[in-house]
């Protein structure tokens, strides 16, 4: 009763028109996540969780289905102009921001120029500046992006949860920076107010272009950071979904009738790579040998609780152009031969580092040592905390002196195209402290690949290219590809229509609440 | 008395000074660029550098340490690395739900420890000695995170009688104070015990015995108050600790205090909420080493300051 109590004067302020609707019948969603959010401006976060919850208000051109397909949505279509330069999108019609303003080519122009635009700062700055030179406005629905060099998964990175529509109008009004506390946007919830320490509340737009749509009248985000805290309330009922659910977590929730536990595909591969530019990591026997001595299958059921599959190729199915090679072998046999090929019948010691330092990197990597000690592989493992893993790895200036060895790891594609599963981590230019080659991997042939790929605009073109930079990269193992993590989430059996897709965010749109 | 504490509010000063200057070396020690941290896992060098600038960290560490003191001068601790907020807006946000915490915390286990603790000396290795001595011991070992899970899963999961995390009404406030207030609670029964054993040995209180005062008036009058100085000392003590928000209780009920304010400022490396925070909690001890003082005065009244 008490919180229906609180929830009445909102209820009555959001539902306006429709206040002859008994409050009883308000639908209140409670979404329980993992982190406090760093803002509400997608294009100044870098976490997805931050992102995620924009969508509550913000919507793309382009977005993610649930399955990771990559759909139009304030977008009607585009058009790539032969060299691949110019980008003619065309805009859907009829639709309003939450103040009111018309979603027109000019939104497009003005977000885009505001990211683009070094003086404000922004943290997705890199991302565009790369390749966007400038955006026309055609008419007033169609705009014109021309790139800087061709860049063939261009359309992708419209999709990112990071490229939204924010009011051209609230921009002016609040400013670069105040409009993170501002935000308006064409989504299917207005913003209510944030309580920077507790939550985040949005409600039912009423004039949502998406006709039925949304079904539920607020949604409440809160930042629950103890794991057992966020399924205490999945149990009390105080909230209607977490993720992510801590895997120890997840029988216990099973047990409960009201509570449904979903174990969803992710795109985020974990992987331990090697530093090939030092010994003994530069000779390949060595990297393959490595590669064969750990059982996946088994890290899977021991560090993951069952919650993750052996990785089948470099990048994992469901990122566009990803190539399904197959499970690695677990051959100690096969590690050893190729150990004393390489000259290192007793094996050596080394650094194994884990880019985390939770409970579960600290089960990979102990199991990872006890693996590696198969084959005469003596390791000392470091769990790197967030400052160290700056510091030591990504940040670490000169290459030929870097002193990271083996290291485990993980990346999500957020942008569900090869070009982001591979370019940042195994580019010959991506070496840290650029990008996140931290195997320190060059492979001319490699490289061509992946420049050749982004040039062409011809798909099949860019599947053969792509095809051929995974298998060369396989082939010589500059990492060792371990799983394929699942998202374990919980929600309520009475919410209906929150997925969290493959690249760890969420989509929410259709929820409806019985 | 008020020449006294004047005295003694100037002398924070330097003090405060000395920890702005310590915290400010410390914190630019750590491992880790905080704009590397910020500008988050895909960022190219080039936003790394757009955002180092944006927080200031390209200056010079003498200039920023002079920016950041002036800056307190005019009552201005910087904005927070992570929200762009005010670091005062952040810390004000989050000490009153630390603060009435803490109140609620040492309200219960104050009086019911004291209470313990006279009783366990009154009857003093007899079975309220032993009882209240075994619940203090209990208290001290288990450990806080470990508690505060039993008793949400007793009460908030199982039983339904209380809100499991936030920090709205006051039946909020019951499972995390009962928390934070176990361990003190015991401290406060083992320190009262121990004084008061001591102060009913001593010669006046055969004096007042000897008088034929019923034991209530002697226990109540003579002892209690003459226990209390090192009973109060601790009492101010816990109290400087708690207020810096006890990070544990406040991650396993998601409080939205300062301890939590502290360990994600921590985690992102934003300097000056780390800054801020840790400053507060010097003037927090300070504070309340000086209350505890003119405590001594009001208990004793032999205790004069000049």
């Amino acid at each position: 009763m008490k919180s229906l109590l609180r929830s009445m004067p909102l209820a009555a302020l959001v539902l306006g028109a429709l206040a002859s609707v008994p409050a009883f019948a308000a639908k209140d969603v409670v979404f329980a996540v993992a982190s406090t959010f760093t803002t509400t401006d997608p294009y100044d976060a870098n976490d997805t969780l931050s992102q995620a919850m924009a969508k509550s208000f913000y919507e793309g051109l382009y977005g993610f289905d649930k399955d990771m397909k990559m759909i139009p949505v304030l977008a009607e279509s585009y058009e790539a102009s032969k060299d691949g330069l110019v980008y003619t999108i065309k805009l859907k019609k009829g639709i309003k921001f939450h103040d009111g303003t018309d979603f027109k080519a000019d939104a497009v122009k003005a977000n885009l120029d505001r990211v683009t635009n070094p003086d404000n700062k922004l943290k997705r700055f890199g991302l565009y500046n790369n390749n966007i030179a400038k955006t026309e406005v055609v008419d007033d629905y169609t705009a014109r992006i021309t790139l800087k060099t061709p860049f063939s998964p261009f359309i992708n990175q419209l999709a990112h949860p990071s490229t939204v529509m924010i009011s051209p109008t609230a921009l002016k009004q609040y400013g670069n920076k105040d409009i993170a506390f501002h935000p308006v946007g064409t989504g299917p919830f207005k913003f209510v107010e944030w309580k920077q320490t507790d939550y985040l509340k949005v409600a039912k737009n009423e004039n949502y272009w998406q006709k039925g749509l949304p079904k539920v009248d607020t949604i409440l985000w809160k930042p629950v950071i103890d794991s057992n805290a966020r399924a205490a309330v999945m149990q009390t009922g105080e909230a209607h979904f977490t993720y992510p659910l801590p895997y120890e977590q997840a029988e216990a929730l099973k047990a409960k009738p009201e509570l449904q536990v979903i174990a969803a595909p992710s795109i985020i591969l974990r992987y331990l790579s090697m530093n090939t530019q030092q010994k003994p990591f530069d000779n390949p026997k060595v990297r393959q040998a490595i590669a064969y001595a750990i059982n996946k299958e088994a890290l899977s059921k021991v560090a993951f609780n069952g919650y993750a599959t052996p990785a089948e190729g470099v990048a994992p199915q469901g990122v566009e152009y990803a190539v399904k090679i197959g499970q690695w072998p677990y051959d100690v046999a096969k590690a050893k031969q190729l150990m004393a090929e390489a000259g290192y019948p007793n094996g050596f010691e080394t650094e194994l580092w884990s880019a985390y330092n939770h409970t579960t990197a600290q089960k990979v990597t102990q199991f990872l040592q006890q693996q590696l000690q198969q084959i005469g592989i003596r390791t000392k493992i470091t769990l790197l905390e967030a400052g160290q893993r700056v510091e030591k790895v990504e940040s670490w200036q000169d290459p030929a002196t870097a002193p990271v060895r083996l290291y485990y790891v993980g990346w999500s594609t957020s942008t569900g195209e090869a070009d982001w599963a591979l370019r940042p981590l195994l580019y010959g230019e991506s070496w840290p402290p650029r990008l996140f080659n931290t195997a320190y991997y060059k492979n001319p042939k490699v490289d061509e690949d992946i420049k050749g790929a982004q040039l062409t605009t011809n798909s099949t073109e860019k599947a053969k290219l792509y095809k051929d930079a995974q298998e060369t990269i396989w082939k010589d193992a500059p990492w060792a590809p371990l799983v394929v993590e699942k998202l374990l989430s919980a929600h309520n059996k009475k919410l209906s229509g929150v997925y969290v897709i493959p690249d760890a965010s969420f989509n929410f749109t259709d929820i409806d609440l019985k | 008395m008020l020449q006294y504490l004047a005295r003694r509010l100037l002398g924070l000063v330097p003090t405060l000074a000395l920890v702005a200057l310590l915290v400010f070396l410390f914190v630019h020690l750590l491992p880790g660029d905080p704009a590397r941290l910020a500008a988050g896992p895909d960022a190219t060098p080039e936003t790394v550098a757009l955002v180092r600038q944006d927080l200031g960290l390209d200056k010079p560490l003498p200039q920023q340490f002079l920016r950041f003191s002036t800056g307190i001068l005019h009552g201005d601790f910087g904005r927070s690395l992570r929200t762009k907020r005010p670091v005062s807006t952040e810390i004000a946000d989050r000490f009153m739900p630390t603060f009435w915490l803490t109140v609620a915390a040492m309200g219960w286990s104050v009086s019911i420890g004291m209470l313990i603790g006279v009783l366990s000396a009154v009857w003093r290795n007899r079975w309220p000695d032993r009882v209240g001595m075994t619940l203090a011991v209990s208290g001290i070992s288990f450990p806080a995170f470990a508690l505060g899970m039993v008793l949400m899963q007793i009460f908030a999961v199982q039983l339904n009688w209380l809100p499991t995390v936030g920090a709205d009404t006051w039946r909020h406030y019951i499972l995390p104070s009962l928390t934070l207030g176990a361990a003190v609670a015991a401290i406060m029964a083992r320190f009262t015990r121990s004084s008061f054993v001591g102060i009913l040995q001593e010669d006046y209180v055969r004096t007042a015995r000897a008088k034929g005062l019923p034991e209530s008036i002697v226990v109540v009058k003579h002892g209690l108050r003459n226990a209390l100085i090192p009973v109060v000392t601790m009492m101010g003590l816990q109290f400087g600790f708690l207020l810096g928000g006890s990070i544990v209780v406040e991650v396993v009920f998601n409080w939205p205090g300062v301890g939590r304010l502290l360990v994600d400022a921590v985690d992102m490396r934003d300097y000056p909420v780390i800054q801020g925070l840790v400053l507060l909690f010097s003037l927090e001890f300070v504070l309340i080493n000086l209350i505890v003082d003119v405590l001594y005065a009001v208990i004793n009244p032999t205790i004069r300051y000049r």
